[in-house]
């Protein structure tokens, strides 16, 4: 039997619901705060953000790596009343695919409104690195045929794709090292950054090997803070403060080829977004030409390139060229991680780069521009050096979320209307 | 001097005791379906290929090449402290499967992908003896 339901499934709740409210903590290194602490305050400033009281909350997704706390205790050190709550294990695939899940949340009726946040020490906690307390536990399971070579940091499990790609395309740290070189740009335009400095090609290129090809500037920062994000839907969106982001499509945790041990199968210069991205532009009835701005997941420089390449901005092995070309900065035809991203603002894997894309929707990115008598900031769109890092006239954007070169997870999310 | 702490060493079970138990004795085995014929790596109870139970063994010659490595300049955990530079790699096997291992006997500069290795074998304790590879 066929079911005429007279549209694309995978668009029909394109638009419905919008991310109405965004909020963060200090980036630091060395928070002095459980993630508990932090996760409270940021959720609290997503909250107040959107306009909300907490009784108007009433669903909480949150992920972790076994590093933080769970929702229950910060939902209640909020007053809020939950109606549905998640946590889940997961890393910088989780944030795009947790929006998809809250919407899902809220057409079941399970609850209204849901709240987003990861919340990590990274650096003085437990660190992505596996260095410390992590690479003592025993090897067991699984991890008996890679843990045991010394495959054990992000930077060592991801620096292989890239070796392959620049063998099979001929890309070149150089052309990665853009990647730094732009988002370093960005962040000297965001007071909140935690590295403000601009870098060059030739600092990148220089700093010590770290895991061949990756040098130390081509690996994002370690920090302690906490990200959130409200989502609901566009009716009660209309009643929050701000201009709503609208989520056109969201594709959530594509594995592909497969994720026992990606690099044992199929092409391994070639990340998930290959086969994820006919399903990403269905759903949002736009393609990648159509995008101003996009949050490509920076946990490396060649992790931005290519995963911008795999999900069509440019063609498969073009995205050496792409992202060294002035494409990604700000003032080119699609800059990319307008905050620094985890290179240069903060690591948080992945919130804080949907809440820059939000902020971008609104035209309200926090720069230094002078604020109107409206409340609103008086963009120059001046992106020289402590200026501007407004998008003009942005009116669509783009999440590329990355666990792994086998894992991801996309966003779309459009500028709506109040 | 004070011991070196060993690497991490993996604690063979069920699927992967016979892996282990030919490794000490110098031998790479391999997985291969009988129901089609395919290999895999590492040994498990079912094929990924085609769901089939019934696997067999198979000793391999552990020839490949090198389909992509990176160089570790940090040692991961103070077993590798002593080794450093080091190469993780991915070896493609005549068999057709890949498996992760590490490339040794040369300067970790000059390896390449697609360069031919053969299989060695390295006593990390008494009971494990890993699986690595160098320049053939
Ligand atoms: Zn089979």
């Amino acid at each position: 039997m066929t079911i005429e339901i007279g549209i694309d499934p995978s668009a029909y709740l394109r638009d419905k619901y919008a991310i109405v409210g965004v909020g963060e903590t200090t980036y630091t290194r060395g928070s002095g705060k459980t993630t508990r602490a932090m996760a409270v305050q940021a959720v609290r400033n997503a909250i107040l953000d959107a306009g909300l009281k907490p009784s108007q909350v009433d669903g909480m997704l949150a992920y972790q790596n076994g590093d933080a706390c769970f929702s229950t205790p910060v939902a209640g050190d909020l007053g809020i009343h939950l109606n549905f709550y998640m946590d889940i294990f997961g890393g910088g695939s989780s944030v795009e695919a947790l929006i998809g899940v809250a919407m899902g949340a809220i057409e079941a009726g399970m609850c209204k409104t849901v709240v987003i946040y990861r919340s990590m020490n990274g650096y003085s906690g437990v660190r992505i690195g596996w260095t410390g307390v992590r690479a003592a536990r025993p090897v067991e399971g699984d991890a008996l045929h890679n843990r045991v070579y010394g495959w054990t940091s992000a930077g060592q499990r991801y620096a292989m794709s890239f070796m392959r790609h620049m063998y099979d395309y001929g890309t070149t740290s150089e052309q990665v090292a853009a990647v730094k070189v732009a988002h370093s740009k960005h962040a000297s335009n965001n007071p909140k950054a935690l590295y403000r400095k601009r870098v060059t090609v030739e600092d990148v290129v220089n700093s010590r090997m770290v895991c061949a090809p990756l040098h130390l500037l081509d690996c994002c920062l370690e920090t302690d803070n906490a990200t959130a994000v409200v989502v609901t839907s566009v009716d009660r969106a209309r009643d929050c403060r701000h201009v709503p982001a609208l989520i056109a499509g969201v594709v959530g945790r594509a594995c592909q080829p497969r994720t026992d041990m990606h690099l044992q199968y199929g092409p391994v210069s070639t990340s998930v977004g290959h086969y994820a991205r006919e399903r990403l532009w269905k759903a949002a009835g736009v393609g990648p030409e159509d995008i101003d701005v996009t949050g490509s997941y920076d946990a490396f420089t060649f992790t931005t390139m290519m995963q911008l390449e795999d999900y069509g901005f440019c063609k498969k092995g073009e995205g050496g060229d792409y992202v060294s070309n002035g494409t990604i900065e700000l003032g080119g035809r699609r800059p990319n991680n307008t905050s620094g991203g985890a290179l240069c603002e903060g690591y948080t894997h992945g919130v804080s780069m949907v809440i820059e894309n939000v902020r971008q929707l609104r035209h309200d990115v926090d720069d230094s521009c002078p604020v109107g008598p409206d409340g609103h900031k008086q963009h120059t769109f001046d992106y020289r050096e402590g200026g501007c890092r407004q998008v003009k006239d942005a009116q669509l954007s783009t999440n590329l979320g990355w666990a792994g070169p086998d894992k991801g997870s996309a966003l779309v999310m459009r500028r709506g209307t109040r | 001097m004070a011991d070196t702490p060993h690497k991490p060493v993996p604690r063979p079970y069920q699927d992967t005791q016979a892996y282990w138990d030919a490794a000490r004795e110098k031998r790479l085995i391999l997985q291969r379906c009988r129901d089609c014929q395919k290999f895999q790596f590492f040994p498990r109870g079912v094929c990924s290929h085609c769901l089939g139970s019934a696997l067999e063994w198979v000793d391999s010659p552990g020839r490949g090449v090198v389909h992509t490595f990176t160089i570790a300049h940090r040692a991961p955990h103070p077993g590798f402290a002593n080794q450093v530079p080091f190469v993780i790699g991915i070896i493609e096997l005549e068999e057709g499967v890949r498996m992760m291992t590490n490339i040794v006997g040369c300067d970790p500069n000059s390896v390449r992908i697609d360069m031919p290795v053969k299989v060695t074998f390295e006593e990390a304790t008494p009971d494990i003896t890993l699986p690595q590879f160098t320049p053939a």
